[in-house]
This record gives structure tokens, sequence and C-alpha cells, in this order.
């Protein structure tokens, strides 16, 4: 699928920044969209020939229903925040280490990664 | 009766609480409409503009050292009931709507306002008012106990894969701390026959209404106007008063906080 934003950002990326990467972020009212056009600009990216990372950055995590990789995958993936918070990690693990422990692999080669969620009271 | 709305972003949390809390004051009710979104929503569907700071710096002081419990408390004889009459607005059929106001600068500015807009909350008599809230879509809000002048929260579900697996997060909010006394769902947008049900299946809650899809309510939003004033006689709204009957006959009763306290 071609879409005209998307077909912009590859071009414009190429153009200005051959050997680096792109980082873009969605955002908008709820409801407006913003899942769902993440999850269509990270795989079209990917069948270019990008790598892609798509890190879902909402505590109320969905972007894995959009790319596809189903809804007890997206239920299952753990937020990076929680887990490093519960181990007590002593160092800063590197972005890589990150997405390689914490990712799961959708469609057209995009890595998904989820920041943190909100899917508990806080307790009492 | 004290609800509050919660859902997923765009569920249509603001249109459904403000359709509900205008036909319930239509039933000769006193309407407090609970907006705690930093992003206006609810002021739309009331018929009232987006007020930046409802709640006025002076109405509240600062603790000293010494003291507990919240930096701010609302100033000295000032109780609650007063501090609502005083810093809600009315909007439409008579609906107040008590909010903190709005970001648009910074966010500590608004600091004030939330801790009167809470402790306004915590100590109104459970007589005399009925309660609708509106949280922001998502969990942060609802998880951290933002509703929790609610006896009853309403999640409000589109039956969509996404919307499904939000409500299906908030009905956690059962086992919260906060002891409400229902969670239930209300289906927004519906249009199949078995939306209800599958609702129903994947969130494990009760559905107490569908609301179905209904172009008067696009072209009511896409003015931002109230669907209740554009189109009265929509099948939207006549769902939303159907809900409203529903709740009359099942949540109008001594509310949990009085139950609670007493």
């Amino acid at each position: 699928m071609t879409t005209t934003t998307e077909s912009f950002v590859f071009e414009d990326a190429r153009v200005k920044a051959p050997d680096t990467s792109i980082k873009i972020a969605v955002v908008g009212k709820g409801g407006s969209g913003k899942t769902t056009t993440s999850g269509i600009l990270a795989r079209a990216l990917g069948r270019k020939g990008f790598t892609v990372v798509a890190l879902d950055c909402d505590t109320n995590p969905n972007l894995g229903v959009s790319l596809g990789v189903g809804d007890g995958e997206t239920e299952r993936l753990a937020a990076i925040r929680q887990v490093l918070d519960d181990e007590g990690v002593g160092h800063a693990p590197t972005w890589n280490e990150l997405i390689e422990r914490f990712g799961s692999d959708a469609p057209d080669g995009v890595r998904l990664a989820v920041v943190s969620r909100i899917d508990n009271p806080e307790p009492g | 009766m004290r609800v509050a709305f919660i859902g997923k972003g765009g569920a249509g949390k603001s249109t459904v609480a403000s359709t509900f809390a205008r036909l319930l004051a239509r039933r000769g009710r006193d309407v407090v409409a609970v907006d705690s979104d930093p992003m206006p929503g609810l002021c739309f569907g009331l018929s009232l503009p987006v007020v930046e700071r409802p709640i006025p710096d002076e109405a509240v002081v600062e603790k000293s050292e010494a003291d507990e419990g919240p930096r701010y408390r609302l100033r000295p004889g000032l109780d609650a009931t007063t501090a609502l009459r005083d810093y809600s607005l009315i909007g439409a059929d008579g609906v107040r709507l008590l909010a903190f106001g709005k970001t648009r600068g910074e966010w500590g500015d608004i600091a004030k306002g939330q801790h009167a807009w809470s402790q306004i909350l915590s100590e109104l008599p459970t007589d005399g008012f009925d309660l609708v809230g509106d949280l922001p879509g998502g969990t942060r809000q609802p998880m951290t106990g933002w509703g929790k002048y609610a006896d009853t929260m309403m999640i409000v579900v589109e039956p969509t894969a996404k919307s499904i697996n939000t409500a299906r997060r908030l009905a956690t909010l059962q086992h919260s701390r906060w002891d409400y006394h229902e969670i239930v769902a209300v289906v927004n947008r519906g249009s199949e026959s078995d939306d209800a049900q599958m609702v129903a299946e994947r969130t494990g809650l009760s559905v107490i209404g569908v609301l179905p899809i209904d172009a008067e309510v696009a072209i009511a939003d896409r003015l931002g106007l109230a669907a209740l004033d554009t189109a009265p006689n929509c099948d939207f709204v006549a769902a939303v008063d159907t809900l409203v009957s529903t709740c009359l006959t099942r949540f109008d009763q001594p509310s949990a906080a009085s139950r609670r306290s007493s």
C-alpha cells in the first residue's frame, strides 16, 4: 500500500539523511486514528526495506492490534518500563538490548515494543 | 446516582456523558457533570465555552509545613456545596459543569484547582446532586482513582478490538480499593445485532445499553454542537434516554459512599 504520507516520509528521508534513521511520533485526539496510522506507516516502511521499530508509547497499548500481531500477543507483550522497574536493573541497557529482549516480531519485518502500560488499578 | 464514563479515547465518553447528564436533568434532577479531562470535551455537549480556570486560586489555601494531607485545601469556611455552587458553570438544561481547568499553558498552574476539585467531590453530601463524570480516554486516570467519586463505572465500548481490549483492562477496576458498586459496559456506535453479546463475552462485563451508530451524531460533532440540540429525535438520543431509565432503576439507591459511612 502506498499512501501520500508514506511516500513523502520515504523520499524526504532518503534525500536529507541517507545513512541515518528517521524518528516519527504520531499524536492527536483519542480515536482520531493514531494507532491505525502508525501501524500502516511502520509496515509500509518495512516493505520498502527499512529496519523499523514500532514503539507503543500509549499506557493503554493497542499498536499490536493495528500491526496485525493479534489481540493475544498485544496483551502478552510486557512493558519495558515495568520489567526494568521490577528487576531493579543496575546498569542502563542499550537501546538494542531493550528492543531485542522486549520486542516482538510483527509482519513486514517490523519489531514492536511497548514502553509502559497501566492495566491494573493502583494497589491499596 | 453517581456514575462516571470511562473507555478508550474516541469511544464517545464526552458525547454520551453530556447527553446522559442533560436527559437526567430534564427529569427534574440536580445534575453535576464532572470533568477531569485536561483537554476540552464535555463542555461542547453542555453548550458551554472552554474555560481555562473555572476554580480560581483564591478558593484554596496552602497547608503549613507541619500539617498532614494534601498541599492545598479549600479555604477555611468554604464547604464543598458552596464551592460547587460558586465554581461550577451552568450549562444546557441546568446541568452544572465542575471542571478544574484546561491545560494550554503550564501544567503547574492547574494544581490548586485540581485539589479544590478533588476535595469538593470527596466532601459533597451524597444526597441532593447526581454526578455524571467524564474521564480522559485510556487507563491512566481510572487506574489512579480519578473516578472514585462515582459508585458506578460505565465503560463506553465500541465494537472494535482496540476498544474491547481497553474495556477488558478497565474491568480490573472491580478489584480496586475504591469499592465501586458496579462496573458495567455501554456499547457505542453499535451497528450489528450481536455487538452487545460480543462485548459482553470478550470483556466479562454486563452490557446495560447499546447506543447505535448515528449520522446525526457525526453531523453535530462536526459542528461542535450537541446532537440533543441539532437532532433531538435521533436514534442516539433515544437510546441514551433509555440508558437513563435503566440507570435510574438500577443505580438510584443509597450510594456506596453513604453505605460505607453509615
